[in-house]
């Protein structure tokens, strides 16, 4: 008899816990421990941001699907780790505090025999001074809460332009070290779309402001892609994408400070400037959550476990970029020094970034963190699952399933527009993730074919197809595990 | 504005029927390329 602990239930945990309880004998107990009471199928939040969708259109509530699905859901959030338990209990555990119902400020020991720590990124708005959803005229789209504040802020700005009034409006990134550019490029375009909708295009400036050292970049190296019959870099394909529609781009800079309506950022050349602006979104730094883990004698031992995220298998040497190579990333997300911890999805370290580190004249670190998108998260996540499920079923350890970033596939669809005849969307696949330029030295690391951009209407059907297949896939339909990550 | 993409470019983006197919195209291809696999990439497993 054994016990899953899985902590978080976004992309990565809840496709851990669902085929642990789909594929694990009911003996075995599953136990989700998670403080949103609500699943939300992220990716969307960018049509929530504009009004296209409601909240209540990507989510639903975890509690009824766990209960009927065997699966066990504390609604509370792991507050420190104990993974060689203490001097009262023998066995692992995480102390858990609820957030609510009648227990909530409870705190409670839940052990385990296996650990899967899921629980993504801090959104840490803390690293920059004065950046806080709804506060400022900044506004974020990571969640479902922040994207409904989003879309009232631009609605009412709308109704303003609507009566002549010319508006300025900033998206990209919140701090010199933010990654999810993707989600930013999305809003940008969603939102442009929309201003295009309600007829008052024209009296909006459109900026994109972004800490990538060129377009098109998205924290992965840029890449070189197939563009029908052509081959270009990511960095042409979206200045012609920027170009076209009319928005302005802000690159190399690290936002470092908001004030009501105004910007601060440093640019790659060392110079220091603002922009004004009457509405932001902007992706703030993701952080670790700062979590501590102590030995059975109760003496800290966090750096075994966290180095910001949670360490797994990665090469964690430090070295220079000319020296990365593929094997740095993790496979098995496993983390060394206690073997029945793993941490797929965003909640591992990453070895480094992917995108080339740089450096203002001032010496400030001005460059993407590296994206772990809602693909690699699934699949990592499935993986920690099925070596887990091998370890138990074949009652010895077991880490066959392997998945590194540097030998994996991920699509990026981005919205560029929503609506059944005139929403379009930027499709980009990248193979691999991380680019391994030994196996693919010509072209910028990655497989051409493999690697490509399309854009037009089939783009945005297929995100709509994807949110809906994704959604019925979480809710633990008929047949949902035939749905790939 | 600049137009960067032509009119008949900008046709085929927007034509549903084209972008039917292209929609059937697109969803396979992804479908090869991200079901198609994943693996380690270390020595020991080559
Ligand atoms: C606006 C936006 C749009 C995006 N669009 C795309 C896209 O189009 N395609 C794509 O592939 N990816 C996209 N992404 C990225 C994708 O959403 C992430 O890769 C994915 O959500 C990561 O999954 P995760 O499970 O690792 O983390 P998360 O989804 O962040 O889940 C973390 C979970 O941990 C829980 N948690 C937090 N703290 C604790 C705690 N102390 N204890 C227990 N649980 C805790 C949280 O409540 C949550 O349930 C987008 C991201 C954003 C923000």
């Amino acid at each position: 008899m054994s016990r899953i602990v899985v902590l978080g239930a976004g992309i990565s945990g809840h496709v851990a816990a669902t085929h642990l309880r789909r594929k694990l004998s009911k003996k075995h107990t599953v136990t989700v421990v998670s403080p949103n009471s609500n699943y939300q199928w992220v990716p969307s939040n960018i049509w929530v941001g504009t009004g296209r969708m409601q909240p209540k259109d990507i989510i639903f509530p975890l509690a009824p699907l766990y209960k009927k699905k065997g699966i066990e859901y504390k609604q509370a959030k792991v507050v420190t780790f104990h993974p060689e338990g203490d001097t009262e209990i023998e066995k692992p555990y995480i102390l858990a505090e609820y957030v609510a119902g009648e227990t909530v400020g409870a705190m409670e020991k839940v052990t385990y025999d296996y650990l899967i720590n899921a629980t993504g990124p801090k959104l840490a708005f803390d690293m920059t001074e004065g950046l806080k959803p709804a506060t400022n005229k900044a506004y974020s789209v990571c969640t479902y809460t922040h994207a409904t504040e989003a879309w009232h802020a631009l609605d009412q700005l709308i109704q303003e332009m609507k009566q002549g009034k010319k508006k300025k409006i900033l998206i990209g990134t919140g701090h010199a070290k933010s990654t999810c550019q993707g989600a930013a490029f999305e809003y940008i375009l969603n939102v442009e779309q929309e201003l295009n909708r309600h007829g008052v295009r024209d009296m909006a400036e459109l900026t994109w402001i972004a800490n990538e050292p060129q377009l098109g970049d998205f924290g992965m190296d840029g890449m070189l892609l197939s563009y029908g019959s052509n081959i270009m870099k990511s960095s042409e394909l979206v200045e012609m994408v920027f170009e076209d529609r009319g928005i302005k781009w802000i690159i190399g800079a690290g936002v470092n400070k908001i004030e009501d309506g105004i910007a601060h950022y440093e640019t790659l050349d060392g110079e220091y400037h603002t922009e004004t602006y009457d509405f932001t979104m902007l992706i703030p730094a993701f952080s670790g959550h700062g979590f501590k883990a102590y030995d059975k004698n109760n003496k800290d031992i966090t750096d075994k476990l966290f180095k910001g995220f949670m360490i797994v298998d990665a090469d964690y040497t430090p070295k220079p970029y000319e020296e990365w190579t593929v094997q740095d990333w993790p496979e098995t997300y496993q983390n060394p020094s206690y073997a029945n911890i793993f941490a797929p999805g965003i909640a591992f370290a990453p070895p480094h970034a992917i995108s080339k580190p740089r450096v203002s004249k001032n010496g400030t670190p001005i460059s993407p963190a590296p994206p772990r998108t809602g693909m690699p998260s699934g699949i990592t996540a499935k993986l920690v699952a099925d070596n887990i499920i091998d370890t138990i079923n074949n009652k010895k350890p077991s880490l066959r399933h392997k998945g590194s970033m540097g030998n994996m596939g991920a699509a990026c669809i981005a919205s560029s527009g929503y609506g059944i005849t005139k929403g379009s969307g930027i499709s980009i696949t990248t193979f691999p993730i991380v680019p391994d330029f030994n196996k693919y030295p010509d072209t910028y690391g990655r497989r051409l074919g493999k690697t490509f951009g399309e854009i037009g209407l089939a783009g945005h059907w297929l995100k709509l197809a994807l949110h809906h297949a994704f959604l019925y896939k979480a809710k633990m339909r008929p047949f949902w595990w035939l749905i790939p990550e | 504005m600049t137009r960067r993409i032509s009119k008949t470019k900008r046709f085929i983006m927007m034509n549903p029927i084209i972008q039917f197919f292209k929609f059937i195209y697109l969803s396979l291809k992804i479908l090869v390329i991200v079901a198609g696999g994943h693996g380690g990439t270390r020595r020991v497993d080559q």
